[in-house]
């Protein structure tokens, strides 16, 4: 992940040390100062992503990771990020919990968690690796999207990838460059606002345009705000205007949403079971699907690896002709299950579930290959 | 565009206020929050400083209400006591990583300071170019005059209706013990305070400067405050007044970074360490999983390391999971690995293809686990020969591991007759990893590892 951001032009990185994400700070501190880079450590998480914010306002690409009790605490920030529209990407590498949980054990359980921890339940982009190669191309991604649509991206990992060691052919990685925000630097009269407000540190015409990001410092005034605000970033209650920045925090991601996808398919046109999975277990899952083909199972993988906004085309193409959907997933509850389970339609869905330890290639089989 | 143009076009040669035209000021009469924004226009005024220099951080409450009230420089409007914390981070990059023009200024009231303490203290430790504005009115205002952690003792407030009774803190105190360079009090209708403000401003690290101020709606009619009682209540808080330090020869903290740190000469791109095109290692036709277990502090995972970075340089794939008890220097020590031609999927180890077990603590740990209940006929164990206790399924090897090699080389000993014995890695990698680990063992463990070869 750390080779990611570096190579996606992170500039600065603010850390707070917690098992299993301590790897990611580690990696940011020896390195990103051989990249003329900025990592330090912070006093706790709620300053370590506040400095990431501060920096991504003066308009520099900015990480921070943490795990499950950490997120916790940066939660108030990841709201204000959303609602300054700061590009920001945060590593989310669980652990099993709740609270302090278990730091040295692996889990998916803080899916809905990241995903739903705004007011008003925005859409935050969560990208999810199922190896440490996907951990540098899902940051670099990462950074792309949180610079592209102005908001915070999480990469969730967990501790079974975190804390593996794992071979990479550095050669064959892609050379992935992260695309930067559209900077205004054009000079207009300080302080002086249009009537069309086009000069506002939030304008849009469109709900989903994005306003093109002014650096605190540059040229342009900047005027943000993490309370209700018009588009030049002046305090207000409800007026209709402050609505419209409300609502095009959510359309901004959601009119394009079909270009901010990433998943990985495995499809037999002839298969009644299509099994989900992301993160960690999808590599359990894909073991188990290639045992059960040659066993005689006609059966799909549909590996998510951008979990949200929920890649509802790719489901409906994964789903084509099939009966049933096994989703694959390190938590008791079937956290993403119950996100996806709207979109499957009368498809028979169950899951398989546990914590603890890894879900085995020889517990999906048990699944895959009983009565449909 | 340049710095000079944006003057002569904007503002002119000369800029007479920072302040929008006839604000409607958004505070109660006689609210001391009017006056220190007052006194901070004329401060920048004082400095003649370029409005898109200048970064205005705020608070919640009441003086988070003063964005509004600038026409010109940044004003960034965050959550509630983490101004601070959000000052910093623009001030750190723009240091470290920009051209270092920005002045930050945090306007922050009493309750903000308390909430966020830490954020004052950690900012005023690094030293970063970052000017706090405490404007402490000993209450929270805008949600109805409770006490706060700056609240004086006897003071009543709403949530201490029969007075207070717990001492407020010293902020300007708790900064000098932090190593704040640059730390003054004062009150909002001190003559000096513009004057103090600027020297503030101006100061090139970390600035703090609590200003005690008239809350008109909750303070002062609930204690019969005024403006001249103000400093009566400073002295019987034993509050000292006005600068406290004029700045220190500690450099800030971008300086440091500069100087320290970013003089790290700059990293190539890696280079891949595997080597194309190598024959297959004759063991290794799928992939292959191996176990070892040891006591912490005699590096078993590093031996584990080794072992894993010699496959990758014999163009296999490997995956290495370590574990060890929380408080990593007692106890068992573990290493699963996947040696693989193929892309490893699952990378846990149910039923090892090799298991080796070099302690009493690491043979508990499988027993804890049953992995000795799982093992196949086909797993090959290698266990050493100090630990006395049966193992009744595989392959089993017993083998003077610690003996020959003593108990700290025992666990890559180990691992090198293993791989050697069943061919697991190219020999050539094998030697590149574990020799240069060795160093002045070498010897004494080429001849043990000689003398075992022979035996196997």
């Amino acid at each position: 992940m750390a080779e990611g951001a570096i190579q996606a032009g992170c500039a600065f990185f603010a850390g707070y040390p917690i098992t299993p994400a301590t790897g990611i700070f580690k990696a940011m501190i020896d390195e990103l100062p051989s990249r003329k880079g900025l990592a330090l450590s912070a006093p706790d998480e709620i300053s370590a992503i506040a400095y990431c914010i501060g920096a991504s306002m003066r308009g520099f690409k900015s990480m921070t990771a943490t795990s499950g009790p950490g997120w916790a605490l940066m939660t108030e920030s990841v709201q204000y990020a959303l609602m300054t529209e700061t590009p920001l990407v945060i590593a989310l590498v669980q652990r099993l919990g709740p609270s302090t949980g278990g730091a040295t054990q692996g889990s998916q359980g803080d899916v809905l968690l990241a995903e739903y921890c705004t007011s008003g339940g925005y859409t935050i982009p969560i990208l999810c690796p199922t190896n440490a190669r996907e951990c540098f191309e899902l940051t670099i991604l990462a950074f792309t999207w949180a610079e592209i649509l102005r908001m915070p991206v999480i990469v969730l990992s967990d501790k079974e990838i975190a804390m593996t060691t794992e071979s990479v052919d550095y050669e064959s990685l892609p050379q992935m460059t992260s695309q930067d925000r559209p900077k205004n630097s054009a000079f207009v009269e300080f302080g002086e606002y249009d009537k069309e407000r086009k000069n506002g540190t939030y304008y849009f015409h469109a709900l989903h345009e994005i306003p093109i990001f002014s650096p605190v410092g540059g040229s342009r005034k900047v005027t943000a705000t993490g309370s209700a605000h018009d588009k030049a970033g002046t305090l207000q209650k409800n007026s209709p205007e402050t609505i419209d920045v409300l609502a095009h925090l959510e359309e901004k991601l959601l009119w394009r949403a079909d270009d901010f996808v990433a998943v990985k398919q495995d499809l037999d046109p002839a298969a009644e079971t299509l099994v989900i999975s992301y993160g960690i277990s999808s590599r359990a899952a894909q073991d188990a699907v290639r045992q059960s083909r040659k066993s005689g199972a006609k059966v799909s993988m549909l590996t998510i690896q951008s979990l949200f906004p929920v890649p509802r085309k790719k489901l409906r193409q994964a789903t084509e002709g099939v009966k049933r959907v096994i989703v694959v997933e390190e938590n008791l509850r079937g956290l993403y299950r119950s996100v996806i389970e709207r979109y499957l339609g009368p498809i028979q869905v169950r899951g398989v579930n546990k914590i603890g330890a890894m879900i085995t290639p020889a517990e999906i089989r048990s699944v895959i290959e009983g009565a449909v | 565009m340049t710095r000079t143009s944006v003057t002569s076009e904007s503002f002119g040669p000369q800029v007479n206020s920072y302040l929008i035209d006839n604000p409607l000021w958004p505070f109660c009469k006689g609210c001391g929050h009017t006056m220190v924004i007052r006194r901070i226009n004329e401060a920048l005024v004082s400095l003649q400083l370029q409005p898109q220099d200048v970064a205005l951080v705020t608070d919640i409450g009441c003086i988070g209400m003063s964005d509004g009230l600038f026409r010109a420089i940044h004003t960034v409007h965050t959550t509630h006591g983490r101004s601070t914390a959000f000052a910093t981070g623009i001030a750190l990059a723009d240091s470290v990583l920009a051209e270092k023009k920005l002045k930050t200024i945090v306007l922050i009231g009493d309750g903000g300071a308390m909430i966020g303490l830490q954020h004052l203290v950690h900012a005023a430790m690094l030293n970063v170019d970052v000017t706090v504005l405490i404007c402490n009115n000993f209450v929270y205002g805008m949600t109805g005059g409770q006490g706060s952690g700056f609240t004086p003792e006897c003071f009543v407030t709403a949530t201490t209706p029969d007075g207070n009774i717990v001492p407020p803190v010293d902020i300007c105190e708790m900064l000098m013990s932090s190593n704040a360079a640059f730390v003054g009090r004062t009150i909002a209708t001190d003559k000096e305070l513009t004057s103090l403000i600027a020297q503030a401003i101006a100061y090139p690290g970390f600035a703090a400067l609590e200003i005690l101020e008239l809350c008109t709606e909750f303070a002062v009619p609930q204690n019969e405050l005024t403006g001249t009682k103000l400093l009566a209540v400073a002295e019987q808080n034993g509050w000292s007044m006005g600068l406290l330090r004029a700045g220190t020869d500690r450099p800030p903290f971008g300086k440091k970074y500069l100087d320290n740190i970013l003089t790290k000469p700059t990293q190539s791109p890696r280079k891949s360490a595997v080597r194309k095109n190598l024959p297959k290692p004759m063991g290794i036709d799928g992939p292959v999983s191996l176990m070892i277990v040891g006591s912490a502090g005699e590096k078993v995972q590093s031996a584990a390391a080794t072992l894993c970075q010699a496959a990758v340089a014999s163009g296999l794939r490997v995956t290495q999971k370590n574990d060890n008890p929380v408080t990593q220097g007692s106890g068992f020590s573990l290493s699963e690995v996947w040696l693989s031609p193929e892309e490893i999927g699952f990378t846990g180890i149910d039923r090892p293809d090799y298991l080796v077990i070099l302690s009493t603590d690491g043979y508990r740990e499988l027993v804890e686990r049953g992995v000795l209940l799982r093992l196949g006929n086909t797993t090959k164990v290698y266990i050493d020969e100090s630990i006395d206790v049966p193992v009744e399924h595989g392959k089993v090897k017993r083998h003077a591991y610690r003996k020959l090699f003593g108990p700290t080389l025992a666990a890559v000993g180990a691992l090198v007759h293993i791989a050697r014995l069943n061919r697991l890695v190219d020999s050539e990698a094998l030697d590149g990893a574990v020799q240069p680990r060795l160093k002045n063992d070498a010897p004494k463990f080429n001849q043990a590892m000689e003398q075992l070869m022979g035996k196997s």
